[in-house]
């Protein structure tokens, strides 16, 4: 196909004849699965059609045969004229792809790659074009599926918000905290106290490797906002190197409940929930 | 005009005071009075002023918080605010409202029992 419109003047055509019968290609338009090929003047009207572009499109072949091939298109194409442009650059250029929105008869959409080939005749005079459609509303829908599930993964895994009791809340973060990370932290942290009416939120700095003074600060936001709430945060996890920086950084932690082992933001947790833990006997 | 809109009712030694969701200026202004006059007449211990419903805080409303707290202080009482939403306390954060020296709970039960239990909320 693609010698065929590089050189519409070249042997291309005839080699085509050689090894194949019109028959033959007439069968393979007529049955190739998942691809509607069909024709269209110059102008852009349908001008031939085949039964898997009625199983793609929906329109029977005397329904849509003299038709102008916009009627594939979301009316927001049309508006800008996207047809017009599309044939003027598959002349100038021999072929136009493009992958996008496009229109059954019934008016449901469906994703799809299209390829307009211009066709030549030998004098070079421009008598149509093919147009090969191909149906990709799976693997569009398969990619979206996974693209919101690695979200999905991403999101839990940056800001894991556990209930280890009731009324204390677990966030065990790991690794560097940028400005959107602490902001989806606030956001889920406020969100889960609510859900689970939890007096105490213990965040854990363990596996946060540094800290620098913005980060600082948005902890600071985080504390306070969880306070408005009516819950208390405990900063676990505060190592010495952790403890040295917030200090040379003149960061004001003076107001935050902070303890360096999770074993002590638990005990602390606890006496605040004015609860006790104790030998079993 | 909607003034009405904010309850004040007496449970045991409590005045509780609800805010309806989009206070004016107008409701907010009236608050003090009404919860001030309140304390007067009942001789309440505190005050919890529910905010469950409201969806938006503005400065004004804070700063009107803040001062009627410190009144009822003066009068001898305390107040709790309590139910403040999620989104309502990130947008308090962001533009810098934190209501200091005023005690927030989830929710209206549990602003009734720290204002019963007269202990006190902080372990520090």
């Amino acid at each position: 196909m693609k010698s065929k419109t590089k050189s519409p003047n070249g042997g291309g055509e005839k080699r085509l004849e050689a090894v194949t019968t019109p028959d033959m290609l007439r069968m393979l338009v007529e049955n190739v699965r998942d691809y509607a090929i069909i024709l269209l003047d110059p102008k852009g009207n349908v001008t031939s059609w085949s039964p898997t572009a009625e199983r793609l499109k929906g329109w029977r072949a005397e329904e849509i045969i003299g038709q102008h091939f916009s009627k594939f298109y979301p009316p927001e194409d049309n508006v800008s004229h996207k047809t017009a442009t599309e044939l003027a650059v598959a002349e100038k250029e021999g072929r136009f792809e493009d992958e996008g929105w496009r229109v059954r008869k019934d008016g449901t959409r469906f994703w799809a790659n299209v390829v307009l080939t211009a066709l030549r005749d030998k004098e070079g005079k421009l008598v149509g074009f093919g147009k090969v459609t191909r149906d990709l509303s799976e693997r569009r829908a398969a990619e979206e599926k996974i693209r919101k599930q690695s979200q999905e993964i991403f999101e839990m895994a940056a800001v894991p918000v556990v209930q280890v009791w009731e009324g204390i809340l677990l966030v065990p973060l790991i690794g560097t905290l940028d400005s959107q990370r602490t902001q989806h932290l606030m956001e889920r942290l406020l969100q889960r106290v609510t859900e689970t009416s939890s007096p105490v939120a213990l965040l854990d700095i363990t596996g946060v490797p540094t800290i620098d003074s913005q980060t600082a600060q948005h902890l600071i936001e985080t504390v306070a906002a969880v306070r408005l709430l009516g819950a208390d945060v405990v900063l676990t996890g505060v190592r010495p190197t952790i403890a040295q920086t917030l200090v040379h950084l003149g960061i004001d932690l003076s107001n935050v409940f902070t303890r360096s082992s999770l074993t002590a933001g638990v005990r602390m947790a606890l006496e605040i929930l004015n609860l006790k833990v104790g030998p079993k006997s | 005009m909607n003034n009405e809109s904010i309850s004040v009712i007496k449970v045991r030694d409590i005045l509780m005071v609800t805010m309806p969701s989009d206070p004016d200026d107008s409701t907010i202004s009236s608050l003090q009075n009404k919860v001030l006059t309140a304390m007067e007449r009942t001789d309440a211990k505190g005050v919890i002023l529910d905010i469950s419903t409201v969806e938006t805080l503005d400065s004004f409303f804070a700063r009107t918080v803040s001062e009627t707290a410190q009144m009822v202080a003066l009068m001898g009482g305390r107040t709790i605010v309590a139910g403040m939403r999620p989104a309502v306390a990130v947008t308090a954060t962001q533009i810098g409202l934190t209501l200091k020296n005023i005690e927030t709970s989830l929710n209206v039960e549990r602003a009734l029992d720290a204002a019963t239990a007269e202990r006190p909320r902080d372990p520090r």
